[in-house]
């Protein structure tokens, strides 16, 4: 650390030598006036005699110098000098880098969290999810049923426990305290803390017994409900809770950001599969349960999924013909936090490649403009070479002066990552799992000074090089009136060449990003022109779940919603109502086994199957859904000793009569939900068919019953209103509190934002991936512009000559045009062929479009000349305007 | 950038005697350099700037330190003093250089057969 101090006192022992030297010749003189000598002689012999002063000073004072730091401190002072002369240019390379660097900080920062950083729980790479799998159909979406799972518990062997979720969040009402509010519930094995090796805040987990049916009711809250509807009681535990109209004693508080299984989560209850929506005699055997299981120590992954293979053909064995035993049917082992991050993993992946090109360009861009500087400073560079500074100095300062551009420009970035990061924390459409976990720390920090050291060597290189590559004492030479006149020609062509090389470059980097956005941007708008089968505009929705311990019959539970329509008729301005068991576009995959009559009961998993949907009189009308045939539910349909009827959907008769619309007529047929109901119940209509599973799903059969044969616990209202719906709101909640005060209504949204909210994440990934394209275009165009302006300018002479010898301006024109096409045609071959390689990594983005769509192809490479073309006319105009005299004379 | 004196005398030398001189007593610089050229009788042709950078490494090394005061001719000057560092140091030098003179001189001298 001397020299550390040495560099604080060196201002003072600096003016001690220098007087100290000044004394030194005034002794000197004054002895030899003494001696005799008049005092302008004595002055001449002491200087001669103590030999060059500023010299003595200058190597007095190197000895106190630390040379690799003095000489760093002296390029960044001039480099600062420099860039403060040119603050457009230093704003426009700091702006532009901070973009680049800011957006792949934020990228990387969500990369590491949702996709890289181990789930946060002990021994996280343990953890794993189990899920059945069928390869015939791409029906199943990995979930259990309850008894398959007990199954799974009692012959596997290679897990410390198996535990299960109830794979849909659930909406729970909580009243008691001020008004009822409803919840984000979940449903869980009593052992799930065990599994992820968690302990609770306060209390404790479930046990055991609690998984039990009949058990009293317990659950779960966590910390913020805690301290929000609690005021952080730390006497909370044991105390009760009304969820769902039920008394619940509150056993256990969890974490902070615990957020198993789902963001968001506050309440959690045991006996995961006890879902309200499910009748209690079916929850055994419908597919309700997500699996999770924390592995053996010394267990692998395969041999884990050795394991399940072998137990999974028991099962086939052992119960042929059930519905999950069939053939293609599997059992799958995964890492859990993969199948939690399963929906963003490629999404986040493509936009990081995308931001990671963005900076490529933006680099590149910024490497043109130092290429440009570089040669108007070649002069400077030449006086500092003329006057001892080593080619390597010079190359140094250059790259100083490229790293506190590019740190300073990170600096930038990282703020405008943290604010990025902020929104994309507030922002709900992206349903981005692991959410909480999103945060600015060391190793996003190290990420950012790594990626803005190689980003500033990386365009800093460039214009070193070529500094370094040439004869500066020809700029010397060579110098005439303008700073660039000094160019040698064989430098011109250089320059020239470099910043083509870095144009073709940005070309092509920014097609990529293009077409690919293109791809994006055509796969929304073909989803966005799918005929959601509904009439979205003027309907509001909202969501009543009944608490079970109140509506306990399924006659409570039919007439309140039926009441409720009623009542929500005499409402002004309501034009229809209806309460249906689920939203359209919303659900997955809820069917049940049916059989047509006259049609034979065929084996296990090969009985067909169809959607459920339980919905009150008007459904149709009020969604708009067309009429096909016969006729829709009357309120008759829906009293209590009703003749039961079915409609179905066309998908369904299709299915089922292969020759409608010709051939037999469904309607006046009968079918039968399941296979062991006795009841055969007759097709009264057919409607159009929905996409009830979201507009990139196909429509699947389905069948419609009245609500009172399949009376909801949970319900949706859709209410078709005169004019804007919002404003329908509290009268409509108002109605459900007159039946009952202690209702809670919850998710009231218009089914405009229900279709958007599907649409959420891809909407987007669009907008994201389409503003990186448009920044990609905005950087290469003016990269191109820049070099072909450059160019021109450079040439001013040789088209003065040519004009003179008599070219017309067509050759001029033709002249300056073909430099730009010639770099925007290799940029673009290289780009198209780029793409072609890449965009099949985006295939599962995209809806109704090939990855290698021609037009977009096509498009985008005749969009890019026609670009490149315009960015070459404004200087192929100026080169026109040249005055060949002027031209002659210039220099 | 090395100095003359550095190529003409042998490196180190400047500074032996520059320590040399300072055992004996406490100088400041221009006493220093008349000192060594009457000492040298002026046999060593040396610029009395070269003192300086000299000095200056001397410094840093702290064989020797410095202080201001004011001289028998009532000036301000900055007066030199050896340090134990440089006295240790001056006896290690000049041992060394005895030994290479000695090596020197061997191999100068005439007709040894």
């Amino acid at each position: 650390m001397m020299w550390l101090k040495q560099l604080f006192s060196r201002r003072r022992l600096y003016s001690d030598l220098s007087e100290e030297i000044r004394e030194h010749l005034e002794e000197k003189i004054e002895d030899l006036v003494a001696g005799g000598m008049n005092r302008k002689e004595a002055a001449a012999a002491a200087r001669r005699e103590f030999g060059n002063v500023s010299l003595t000073e200058e190597s007095s004072r190197e000895v106190w110098r630390w040379p690799p730091i003095d000489d760093l401190l002296l390029d960044v002072r001039y480099a600062l000098r420099i860039l403060r002369k040119s603050p457009t240019f230093t704003l426009t390379v700091m702006l532009t880098l901070a973009i680049g660097i800011g957006g792949n900080t934020a990228m990387f920062t969500l990369i590491r969290a949702v996709l890289l950083k181990p789930l946060e729980y002990p021994d996280p790479d343990r953890l794993v999810s189990l899920s059945l799998k069928d390869f015939r159909q791409n029906k199943r979406d990995g979930s259990f049923t309850l008894k398959r799972l007990d199954e799974l518990r009692a012959s596997s062997e290679s897990f410390n426990a198996i535990g299960a979720f109830l794979k849909l969040p659930e909406n729970i009402s909580f009243s008691g305290r001020s008004q009822p509010e409803a919840l984000v519930g979940a449903r869980v094995s009593a052992n799930f803390l065990d599994i992820l090796n968690v302990n609770p805040l306060l209390g404790r987990s479930f046990l055991e017994e609690e998984d039990a049916p009949g058990a009293p009711p317990v659950a779960m809250i966590s910390a913020s409900l805690w301290r929000r509807r609690f005021q952080g009681d730390p006497q909370v535990v044991g105390k009760t809770a009304t969820l769902n109209a039920t008394p619940h004693t509150i056993i256990g508080v969890l974490p902070e950001n615990f957020a198993f299984p789902f963001v968001g989560t506050d309440i959690w209850f045991a006996r995961p599969a006890e879902w309200s929506v499910i009748p209690p005699g079916a929850r055994p055997h419908v597919t309700i349960l997500n699996g999770f299981a924390r592995l053996k120590v010394q267990v692998s992954l395969q041999q884990a999924q050795a394991e399940l293979d072998v137990v999974n053909r028991q099962y086939e064995v052992a119960n042929p013909g059930r519905l999950d035993a069939g053939p293609g049917v599997s059992l799958q082992v995964a890492s859990l936090k993969d199948q939690f991050v399963a929906n963003v993993r490629s999404t986040l992946w493509i936009l990081f490649g995308a931001v990671g090109f963005i900076l490529l360009i933006a680099c590149a861009n910024v490497a043109g403009l130092l290429v440009a500087r570089a040669n108007f400073r070649l002069r400077e560079f030449a006086v500092r070479a003329a006057l001892g500074a080593a080619g390597g100095r010079l190359v140094r300062q250059l790259l100083v002066e490229s790293l506190m551009l590019a740190v300073a420009g990170g600096s930038i970035g990282l703020l405008l990552a943290k604010y990025a990061l902020y929104a994309v924390r507030h922002f709900a459409a992206l349903q981005l799992p692991r959410i909480g976990e999103i945060r600015l720390d060391g190793m996003v920090l190290g990420f950012t000074v790594a990626v803005t050291v190689a980003t500033g060597i990386l365009f800093g290189l460039f214009p070193s090089l070529q500094v370094s590559r040439r004869d500066l004492t020809v700029e010397l030479r060579e110098s005439g009136a303008g700073a660039e006149g000094g160019a040698s020609a064989r430098a011109r062509i250089l320059g020239i060449h470099a910043r083509g090389v870095l144009v073709v470059g940005q070309i092509s980097l920014s097609i990529v990003l293009l077409i690919g956005a293109v791809l994006l941007i055509k796969s929304f708008a073909r989803l966005r022109s799918v005929d959601p089968g509904f009439q979205s505009s003027n309907l509001l929705t909202m969501k009543i779940t009944l608490p079970p311990t109140r509506y306990d019959t399924g006659q409570k539970k039919s007439a309140f919603f039926a009441n409720l329509v009623q009542r929500l008729y005499l409402v002004p301005g309501v034009r229809n109502a209806t309460a249906a068991m689920s939203l359209p576009t919303t659900k997955g995959w809820l069917g049940t086994n049916v059989l047509v009559e006259g049609q034979p009961i065929v084996d296990g998993g090969k009985q067909p199957t169809a959607r459920l949907q339980s919905t009150t009189p008007g459904y149709f009308r009020t969604l708009g859904i067309p009429l096909r045939r016969g006729r829709e539910f009357t309120a008759r349909d829906n009293s209590p000793d009703a003749r039961p009827v079915v409609i179905i959907n066309e998908s369904f008769a299709q299915r089922f009569w292969p020759a409608y619309p010709l051939g037999q007529d469904p309607v006046g047929q009968h079918m039968r939900e399941g296979i062991d109901k006795t009841d055969w119940v007759e097709i009264v209509g057919i409607v159009a068919d929905v996409h009830e599973e979201g507009l990139t799903a196909d429509p699947v059969p389905e069948f419609y019953v009245p609500s009172v044969v399949h009376p909801p616990q949970t319900a949706y209202l859709v209410v078709r209103t005169q004019g804007d719906p919002q404003i329908f709101v509290n009268a409509l909640r108002s109605q459900v509190l007159a039946i009952d005060q202690d209702e809670p209504v919850s998710d009231v949204r218009t089914m405009d934002e229900v279709l958007e909210a599907t649409l959420g994440q891809r909407r987007l990934t669009t907008v994201l991936l389409g503003s990186f394209a448009g920044v990609a275009l905005l950087l290469a165009v003016l990269g191109m512009y820049g070099v072909v302006a450059y160019s021109v300018a450079q040439r001013t002479q040789e088209v003065g000559i040519r004009r003179a010898l008599g070219a017309q301006q067509a050759d001029i024109l033709q002249l300056v045009l073909n430099q730009g096409l010639a770099v925007a045609l290799a940029g673009v071959g290289i780009g198209v062929g780029a793409a072609f390689a890449l965009t099949r990594l985006m295939k599962n983005l995209l809806f109704r479009v090939s990855a290698t769509d021609p037009a977009t192809f096509v498009t985008i490479a005749l969009l890019f000349m026609f670009v490149a073309l315009l960015a070459s006319v404004v200087p192929a105009w100026r080169a026109l305007r040249v005055d060949p005299m002027v031209a002659l004379r210039y220099e | 950038m090395k100095t003359r004196e550095q190529r003409d005398l042998f490196p180190g030398a400047l500074e032996m005697m520059i320590l040399r001189t300072l055992k004996r007593q406490a100088l400041h610089g221009y006493a220093l350099a008349q000192h060594i050229k009457r000492t040298s009788n002026d046999l060593l042709q040396i610029e009395e700037g070269s003192l300086y950078p000299a000095l200056q490494r001397l410094l840093k090394e702290e064989l020797v330190k410095a202080e201001w005061g004011v001289s028998s001719t009532n000036r301000r000057v900055r007066i030199y003093k050896l340090t134990a560092a440089g006295v240790k140091h001056l006896e290690h030098e000049v041992s060394r250089f005895e030994k290479m003179l000695e090596g020197i001189t061997r191999v100068l001298a005439p007709g040894e057969s």
